[in-house]
């Protein structure tokens, strides 16, 4: 890392002595205004015709633009308004120019498909865009929820802060198949495997514009991508400046479904942007977000089993093994009559023996301790603390150096394995980037830490413990035990002894939210999991570094060429607590390179292959290649055909986790230092699925694979209707190869041939596995945008995800509905003086089986209604209010078993300049 | 829990006469009818003690306080309910159930109650019987979990301990209730109680005390003899049978070391008078406590049989002697029916010609010489000593 650095440093610096200036000396004043509100119009680009020169007017309209000779003629745009021509004279006067809003469909310009700006009518690839205009128009309280609106995307909610987008399936809460980029670099948190999304990362004023990418995406992006690639790019300060302050207030848990009693929401946001000179601007931009979060409250009865698990009939009075699924601490059982009740037969009351035999009908007698709801051990308040800020230099004309830091703190609710608190986690991204027309290079560090954050159901489970130990002779268990006996012995039918029994063994649990209880539980969730507490302990990094050149003016006249290199190198660090790492850290180095080529021919095709290799210091290298067809069947009708790849390294966690969870399931890396670490060799392994059913299966570890997806596309984006409708669709067909799972293991504790019991007292690993099966998937979306007269627009889009050919005992994770679809109505300006706006949006998504390492079940369909209603105040410097609201109808919904059920979110909102 | 259980005192007063019970006439038996399911709130076991064949355990049930445990239609029990008739031939008419100390009814009355629901159809007709508490615990105080437990068995009839069922499966909302032919007495002293002090059991308990000399005393004969934990059938050779064995042993012993046989019969007889012979040094070297533990452990049965549990042909049951010898074939039982009630049982020796015959007499505990039922186990007189080999 450090010799990387050292390069950097010295590609720098050979860039600065490069300096070339230019002589200038006829300085323009003008000023873009809107020509309807008369509003001075931000961020609009301003640039001499013909020559490399350009700015961008300020927060007020004004710009300055600085020429060698008049006239000149200066080209005025930006997206929503009309392009214009201006031809300027005289400087002496400020040159007004009055910008006229259109509502042309389909003009935004993209960046990801290709790594170069290209029209999103000529995209090769499906791609969806959001503008901050989008973000200003939505009735979504948080931006990133935007992203759900575009076609094709699932969203898992883990909590109100704690979102995980992704488009052809294989949803979860901290999905590792769905690349999520912010200005360039990757927000996976580096240890705990997950986009951190919106927690760090862009606060809301500060975004530019995302662009989506569905499907396979790694020929350009790397490793990952596999679902596709979300990037979120940042307001560049010198383009849009000035202080921006945007105000939220609202209310959540209304209503008599309410999780708790009514609580505020409060989001603050600001960002100042300042353009000091033409060569120097920054930014800085601060967010937080204040609530009491949504809270998992599914009191379903779980059958847990080491793979999934169902949801079954009972809750905590009808079954004495109850294990609801937001409720920890209850995942702690014993069968009493083996535990406990045969021992009393056997020694101290061998009269009590026949009855004992025929309690419960002779079968086992499970019974779980009670445990606590999930409202009872988390802390009730999220908060999201975002700080970002950059530097910006121009070197030369047309070579800027960022200096930009992302910062963010925050306390959410995240289902991994379990559901866990994450309290105090911190986030930080730091890079340091040239950019230049033709190049750029990038090193950029992701420091994580998981603060105070802990494991609910280990949590629980150690606290239960803490008050009263299960097992001894005056365990839970055996007063449990003795007094179901008694009380069977007294009369009392099967049901009332067990009742009688709880009450029993639950004689000095704490109540929740006492001294007592919070004194215990806190001593509990500070103390590291490698130490018998719950504390994850994380502070993971990642370190990369990479550059891109666009050859294309060297080779432009035959191909445009595109070349490109990253370098990533992890450090795990969670001392024990979630890797295997407690002797000390683990380093994974990834780095990989690629080419572009692009062709277009007679205007109406344009073709583009491209290829990347990658190598992990784990894993053999990967190549993988992408093709891309665009052909114009006539201006904005294009018709793109892809064939795609890409794949996966195990992640981190794939690779060195080593952490036991609820099912009392080691879940472990598939690094062969494990096989010598567990004695799989001297000891070996049988497959736990076979064991149970009678088979003795064995299972010998198998090196790790990457997965890959090969993916097929074929679609159509058209302006029709005298470019008032945009349509666009899209339909694909993928093969995942060597598919990353899980299968569970069972190894025998001392010697001795295996047995069935083994099933319950031996070790089990959750040891992951690539498929051999060839799993398929295919699927479609469409879209259709609609520019209706006065402003109005309406927009639809559906698509489907479907999987075939998975194997029966396969667990895919798919998760994703047949069908999905969004509806939205809107207006951006209208009424006097276009001051007004509204937008109402709908969505749908199926009923489908969840599949999740924490629960799996058949999960509902989920219909949400969102709307806005907007005012911008005449006169005032692009002040808004707002009042809207998320889940207008307040009914709750869950998007993954056992997590956050999401209700209502109404709020007002105050917004300063915003543009 | 030894020490536990001898605190436990039940006095009973009962004197029934075995003959009493095999008066009673059981015709329903083979069939064993279904039971009826009852739906509803009505007929607890408290209402069912409404009929009018059952005023007598009514009251009893009545005096001891009973009453609203049966009537609570939560609770789950099974009543074995003596009617009128089978009270009064248990010695216990109305005037005496009103008249006797609660300490005495109670524990009575609760021995005639199970906390579990039983039907007719779940109690097996294997051996050994399945073992039910009762809901008399004798010593709440040392242990809550501490009950007297009886021995049901649907072979050969329908049987509580050794009483006959007459009638099976009346059913109610909180359990069920079978009518049986007379009182089951709670058992109230351990075999060794009985053993100890039984003139007619001298030979016995002196052969019992040379197995066990050498031994600690917690590992003893006697001590199991006195374990509420230990659940046994002790079949007691009489003092006779124990003379004219040994005798005979010794007679032949002599004769075969060239005494003339008068002298040699002489002689045996002598040594063979008095249950000291057991530790006399003269046949020291003959009667080791080895040897005569394992004719002793050979008289036991590891688990409780009261003579209607016998098979009706002969069958071979494991002895205490598998315990040091796994392989042994054990003891054949066999018994026989006249009517209802056991007529003629007995248990045979592997080296034995001839098989024991039990001395059949059911009076309870300490009158008769069958089916003597003890806290921890029953006991049968029989009239010869079985030989193991």
């Amino acid at each position: 890392m450090r010799k990387i650095t050292g390069y950097m440093v010295t590609f720098l610096l050979a860039n600065i002595i490069t300096i070339g200036a230019m002589a200038q000396n006829i300085t323009i004043n003008g000023n873009v205004r809107n020509s309807v509100s008369k509003e001075g119009a931000g961020a609009v680009s301003v640039v001499v015709k013909g020559q490399d020169n350009g700015t961008f007017t300020n927060d007020k309209g004004n710009f300055k633009i600085t020429v060698k000779q008049l006239p000149v003629t200066l080209l005025v745009s930006s997206v929503g308004y009309e392009l214009q021509e201006i031809t300027v004279t005289n400087a002496a006067s400020l040159v007004q120019v009055e910008f006229k809003p259109t509502n042309i469909l389909g003009q935004e310009v993209v960046v990801s498909a290709n790594r170069v700006p290209q029209k999103i009518m000529e995209s090769p690839v499906s791609i969806e865009r959001v503008s901050a205009a989008n973000i200003r128009n939505s009735p979504v309280s948080s931006y990133y929820d935007v992203v759900a609106t575009l076609k094709g995307v699932d969203i898992t909610t883990s909590s109100l802060t704690f979102k995980t987008p992704t488009t052809r399936g294989f949803n979860s809460s901290g999905n590792t198949r769905f690349n999520q980029l912010v200005d360039g670099m990757d927000n996976m948190a580096p240890g705990l495997n997950f986009s951190v999304g919106a927690i760090i990362g862009l606060s809301e004023l500060d975004v530019d514009n995302i662009e989506l990418l569905s499907g396979a995406s790694s020929a350009l992006y790397g490793a990952g991508g596999m679902n596709g690639t979300l990037l979120m790019t940042s307001k560049n300060p010198f383009k849009y400046q000035g202080l921006s302050m945007l105000v939220k207030a609202g209310l959540m848990h209304v209503g008599s479904n309410s999780q708790r009693d009514p609580a505020p929401y409060h989001n603050w946001n600001m960002r100042w942007g300042k353009k000091v000179s033409e060569k120097f601007a920054f930014k800085i931009n601060a967010e937080l977000i204040q609530a009491k979060d949504w809270q998992g409250r599914d009191y379903r009865n779980y059958a847990r089993a080491a793979t999934g698990g169902n949801v079954k009939a009972g809750d905590r009075a009808s079954d004495p093994n109850y294990d609801g699924v937001n409720i920890y601490g209850d995942e702690t059982t014993a069968e009493i009559r083996s535990a406990v009740l045969n021992a009393i037969g056997a020694s101290a009351a061998p009269f009590l023996k026949n009855f004992i035999d025929t309690l419960n009908g002779g079968a086992p007698i499970n019974v779980s301790r009670t445990g606590y709801t999930e409202k009872e051990v988390t802390n009730p308040n999220t908060v999201n603390f975002k700080l970002g800020g950059s530097l910006h230099y121009k070197v030369t004309q047309n070579t800027e150096a960022v200096l930009a830091g992302y910062w963010g703190t925050g306390s959410t609710v995240y289902t991994g394995s379990e559901r866990y608190s994450l309290k105090d986690f911190k986030m930080g991204q730091y890079k340091l980037e040239l950019i230049n027309k033709n190049w750029s290079v990038r090193a950029y560090t992701t420091q994580e830490n998981a603060g105070e954050s802990y494991n609910t159901t280990v949590g629980t489970r150690l606290f239960n413990e803490s008050w009263k130990p299960s097992g001894g002779a005056t365990g839970w268990f055996s007063q449990y035990s003795q007094t179901y006996l008694g009380a069977r012995l007294n009369g009392l039918n099967n049901a009332d002894a067990h009742t009688a029994a709880r009450a029993q063994s639950d004689i000095g649990r704490p109540v929740a939210g006492s001294t007592q209880f919070k004194k215990s539980y806190d001593s509990i969730r500070l103390k590291p999991l490698s130490s018998g507490g719950a504390l994850l302990l994380d502070k993971s990094d990642l370190y990369s570094a990479e550059g891109n050149y666009n050859l294309t003016y060297l080779t432009g006249e035959y191909v445009d060429l595109l070349v490109g290199a990253s370098y990533k190198q992890y450090v795990l660090n969670s001392e024990g607590t979630l890797f295997a790492d407690s002797a000390g850290n683990i380093n994974i180095s990834e780095m990989g390179a690629y080419v572009q080529a692009s062709r277009s021919f007679m205007e109406r095709l344009n073709v583009t292959v491209s290829g990347r290799y990658d190598k992990n210091e784990n894993f053999k290298g990967r190549f993988t290649p992408r093709a891309t067809l665009l052909f114009k069947l006539k201006e904005n009708n294009n018709v793109r055909l892809s064939y795609q790849t890409a794949y996966r390294f195990p992640s981190n966690q794939q690779q060195f986790i080593s952490l036991v969870v609820g099912s009392n399931v080691r879940l472990i890396g598939g690094d062969k230092t494990f096989i010598t670490h567990f004695n799989f060799t001297g000891n070996p392994l049988y497959d736990y699925e076979s064991l149970r059913k009678g088979n003795i299966v064995a299972y010998t570890p198998v090196e790790l694979k990457p997965e890959s997806l090969s993916s097929f596309e074929i679609g159509y984006k058209g302006l029709l209707m005298e470019s008032k409708l945009l349509f666009d669709v899209y339909g694909y067909f993928g093969t995942y190869q060597d598919f990353l799972g899980r299968r569970v293991t069972v190894q025998k504790i001392g010697t001795g041939a295996i047995a069935l019991s083994d099933t319950l007292n031996g070790y089990r690993y959750s040891i992951p596995v690539n498929s051999t099966a060839n799993v398929k998937t295919y699927g479609f979306g469409l879209s259709i945008d609609y520019r209706l007269p006065l402003n109005f627009t309406v927009g639809v889009n559906a698509s489907s995800d479907n999987l075939k050919d998975v194997p029966s005992d396969f667990v895919a994770y798919f998760n994703a509905p047949k069908y999905k679809a969004n509806a939205s109505f809107g207006n951006s300006g209208f009424g006097p003086g276009k001051r007004l706006g509204f937008n109402v949006a709908y969505r749908y998504s199926g009923e489908f089986l969840y599949q999740g390492d924490f629960a799996t079940g058949n999960l509902p369909v989920v219909q949400t209604l969102d709307a806005q209603v907007s005012l911008k105040l005449p006169k005032a410097n692009k002040s808004v209010f707002k009042i809207g609201a998320t889940n207008l109808l307040n009914q709750y919904y869950y998007n993954a078993l056992g997590n956050s059920q999401i209700g209502g979110l109404y709020y007002v909102s105050f917004g300063y300049n915003i543009y | 829990m030894k020490y536990i259980m001898k605190k436990i005192k039940i006095h009973l007063l009962l004197a029934v006469s075995a003959t009493v019970i095999l008066s009673s006439c059981i015709k329903d038996l083979e069939k064993f009818p279904a039971p009826v399911v009852v739906q509803g709130t009505t007929p607890t076991l408290a209402t069912l003690l409404d009929a009018p064949d059952m005023t007598i355990f009514k009251a009893a049930i009545t005096r001891a306080g009973l009453m609203p445990t049966l009537a609570n239609a939560n609770l789950r029990y099974t009543v074995f309910g003596p009617n009128d008739a089978a009270m009064t031939s248990s010695g216990l008419p109305l005037a005496v159930v009103n008249a006797i100390p609660l300490t005495s009814l109670v524990p009575l009355v609760q021995y005639h109650i199970i906390p579990q629901t039983i039907t007719s159809a779940s109690i097996p007709n294997t051996f050994p019987n399945f073992q039910y508490p009762t809901i008399f615990n004798p010593a709440p105080a040392l242990s809550a979990l501490l009950r007297l437990t009886t021995f049901p068995s649907t072979r050969n009839g329908a049987w509580v301990n050794n009483i006959p069922m007459t009638t099976l499966n009346i059913q109610a909302v909180n359990g069920v209730m079978h009518k049986v032919a007379l009182v089951t007495a709670p058992p109230g002293r351990y075999l060794w109680d009985r053993i100890n002090i039984d003139a007619d059991m001298t030979y016995l308990k002196a052969a019992i005390q040379r197995a066990d000399s050498g031994v600690v005393a917690a590992g003893t004969l006697q001590a199991a003899l006195l374990n509420i934990g230990a659940n046994l059938t002790v079949f007691v050779p009489t003092n006779a049978a124990f003379q004219g064995l040994l005798t005979a042993q010794i007679t032949a012993y002599l004769v075969s070391i060239g005494t003339p046989l008068p002298v040699a019969q002489a002689t045996a007889a002598a040594l063979a008078s008095s249950p000291t012979i057991f530790s006399n040094p003269l046949v020291a070297n003959v009667l080791t406590p080895t040897t005569v533990k394992g004719i002793v452990v050979y008289h036991i049965l590891g688990s409780r049989a009261f003579t209607n549990n016998f098979p009706t042909t002969a069958t071979s049951y494991r002895t205490l002697l598998n315990g040091g010898i796994p392989a042994h074939p054990g003891v054949s039982l066999v018994c026989t029916f006249t009517g209802p009630g056991v007529s003629a049982a007995s248990v045979k020796g592997i080296a034995n010609g001839t098989a024991s015959n039990l001395i059949i007499n059911p009076t309870p505990d300490p009158g008769g010489s069958s089916d003597q039922h003890f806290l921890n186990g029953t006991i049968h007189k029989i009239n010869q000593v079985l030989l193991p080999q």
